[in-house]
């Protein structure tokens, strides 16, 4: 089982911690851990293993920030503290705020986008974690995006 | 092609999937169109953002959490009356989720389908002439050669459900092939830290199984097969479970 556990626990944790945010990502990601391991024996190979694992690290994740109330404690430095970028061919602090607007977004939102645009996961997969439909993955990802980019208003990019 | 048509299809543009008229008429906009290109300058540069994020560490103490949480959901287990874990797994198995799956609710419809043609064709009968229930139910569920399931949408056509039915032992055994794949994948890890004796008798076994695969015709034979491999491996992994709670002093 160790091996299981290497071979998934940066994604594991990843989706976790962008998700449900940095404090509680460690508890969520045992949480799917101790799932995986009680339930690998029931595991019934109609999807891939990585699929089974994926979706139990989303819904968990989604679980717990249900639990713990509709939004993530962003702390004292909320999005609108930071600066807006400047325009420049790049944000060196693009990722900073990236990480900080993806937990201003809905967590269904948050999902899709991390397991797409963080992740590198494909629309057939992503639909297979959701357990939804590949059109309906498409544009939740569409409008994931688009409220990511009214978060974070221009994004870098050199227009002079 | 104006803005509104084309700030929908940005998304679909920059992931390269717009086929190639469409993708076209989209450039030939971002080139007249200053708001639309920022727009989707944005949303390339979010993209790439989103891609680069630096990869996050994993910290020392979740393999130790882990542990802690198997003893203690064990030790759970341990004082829990047998009735209620027996329940419990039933419930779980009852649960609608796992049986209200896609491929259950498509053969529901295609059966639905299957019984309105022929009460359709019952009802609207020449009184003279017998229906031959048996021949409307098997063009109902003659498959299309070469017919892709995608390309299948209208479930107005009982012959376009036949065929997503029929494909779905194919997915199946595609599904289970590749949960077998990683799962030997796995084991072969594993193996590595067996003993010889253990490795004999694993690689034996699994011989055996991939080669009862191998053997087996298309459809439930073979979904069977995998099923039995699927299992053994499912057996094999969880073995070093145990060997590792040891380890682990749980």
């Amino acid at each position: 089982m160790e091996m299981l556990y290497h071979q998934f626990k940066r994604r594991v944790f990843g989706m976790a911690h962008r998700i449900v945010g940095p404090n509680d990502a460690e508890e969520v990601a045992q949480e799917v851990f101790v799932r995986v391991f009680r339930g690998l024996a029931a595991f019934r190979g109609d999807s891939a293993l990585s699929t089974w694992i994926y979706r139990l690290t989303v819904n968990a994740s989604l679980s717990h920030l249900a639990r713990r109330g509709r939004r993530q404690e962003v702390g004292d430095d909320t999005l609108a503290d930071v600066p807006a970028a400047p325009e420049v061919s790049r944000d060196p602090a693009l990722a900073s705020r990236i990480e900080r607007a993806l937990v201003e977004l809905p967590p269904g939102y948050r999902a899709i986008l991390v397991l797409h645009d963080v992740e590198g996961l494909s629309h057939e997969e992503c639909a297979a974690i959701l357990e939804c439909r590949v059109g309906t993955c498409k544009s939740q990802l569409h409008k994931a995006r688009a409220r990511m980019r009214e978060l974070l208003g221009p994004i870098g990019v050199d227009r002079s | 092609m104006n803005c509104d048509d084309v700030r929908p299809q940005l998304t679909s543009y920059l992931d390269g999937e717009l086929e190639d008229d469409r993708g076209s008429a989209v450039r030939g906009h971002l080139r007249e169109c200053d708001a639309c290109r920022a727009a989707s300058d944005d949303e390339a540069a979010l993209r790439d953002g989103l891609r680069t994020l630096p990869s996050l560490d994993v910290p020392s103490t979740l393999w130790a959490g882990v542990h802690r949480q198997l003893a203690n959901a064990e030790v759970a287990d341990a004082h829990t009356p047998h009735w209620r874990r027996v329940a419990r797994r039933w419930a779980a198995a009852l649960s609608p989720q796992q049986w209200m799956t896609p491929r259950f609710a498509l053969a529901s419809s295609a059966v639905a389908v299957i019984v309105c043609v022929w009460a359709w064709r019952y009802t609207h009968r020449d009184e003279g002439q017998p229906v031959d229930v048996l021949a409307t139910i098997a063009r109902a569920t003659v498959v299309a050669p070469n017919h892709a399931p995608h390309a299948t949408n209208s479930v107005n056509d009982p012959n376009d459900v036949a065929a997503e039915v029929a494909a779905v032992p194919k997915q199946m055994t595609d599904d289970y092939a590749q949960a077998a794949q990683e799962l030997v994948a796995l084991a072969q890890a594993s193996r590595t830290q067996w003993p010889d004796d253990r490795k004999q008798v694993f690689d034996a076994k699994l011989a055996e199984l991939q080669h009862t695969v191998d053997g087996a015709t298309e459809g439930r034979p073979r979904q069977k097969a995998y099923r039995a491999l699927i299992r053994y491996l499912q057996r094999v992994t969880t073995r070093d479970e145990v060997a590792f709670a040891n380890v682990g002093g749980l």
